[in-house]
């Protein structure tokens, strides 16, 4: 079941001197698998480690993460 | 693939490999006697072996190929994954008991009960682990 949000992690991770899933992973404390599963939409993080992968890009949430207006 | 991935799928493979052996080749003309019950004894005693070394072969053979990811913390999702799959491992295991039960009530011999005892340890394991698999193959 698709999640009803996106996220810019991505792109996030390019403009990041193009930091690899290993590195993000490692540094908000879980697997490159749980990045990529984040990524690509098939894993709703929980609050702590959405926050986490924020504050490593110095984000504000919704910059990473962004709520589809079309759904409920 | 991660290093637990790869552990689950030797898990899996052993045990289905191994029990797969068991069922085939118990000798179920004398299940009722005695020795049917010996038996049981005398088969588990290799069938357990065999996972436990295949999965520590396995273990070893990944270690040793990317010792990096041995260390590397159980995170949230895999967490879930496991719960899901222990979750799931609990409807075989209550149908298993119901199964033995109603196999007492019709006072059948132990080597049945022990046979199915086995068999509902068996199946609660394959699903187990073949639902962690479904659910690191599918991201979550």
């Amino acid at each position: 079941m698709a999640l009803p949000f996106t996220n810019d992690i991505r792109t996030l991770r390019f403009l990041a001197g193009e930091m690899t899933q290993g590195d993000l992973g490692d540094r908000v404390g879980v697997t490159r698998q749980t990045i990529a599963a984040i990524e690509q939409g098939k894993y709703s993080p929980s609050l702590e480690v959405a926050f986490r992968i924020a504050h490593v890009f110095g984000k504000p949430l919704e910059a990473v993460f962004q709520w589809e207006t079309d759904t409920d | 693939m991660s290093f637990r991935e790869k552990t689950h799928w030797a898990a899996f493979i052993g045990i289905f490999a191994a029990f797969g052996w068991y069922f085939v080749a118990y000798p179920w003309h004398i299940i009722d006697t005695p020795a049917g019950v010996g038996a049981v004894a005398g088969m588990l005693v290799p069938v357990t072996i065999i996972i436990i070394a295949a999965m520590a072969a396995t273990a070893a053979f990944f270690a040793i190929r990317a010792p990096k990811e041995v260390y590397v913390k159980e995170d949230e999702r895999e967490r879930g994954i496991h719960l899901r799959g222990t979750h799931l491992a609990y409807y075989p295991l209550v149908l298993g008991c119901w199964a033995n039960m109603i196999a007492i009530f019709y006072r059948f011999t132990p080597g049945v009960y022990l046979n199915i005892l086995i068999a509902t340890v068996v199946l609660a394991e394959l699903v187990r682990v073949g639902a962690q698999l479904y659910y690191y193959r599918r991201g979550y």
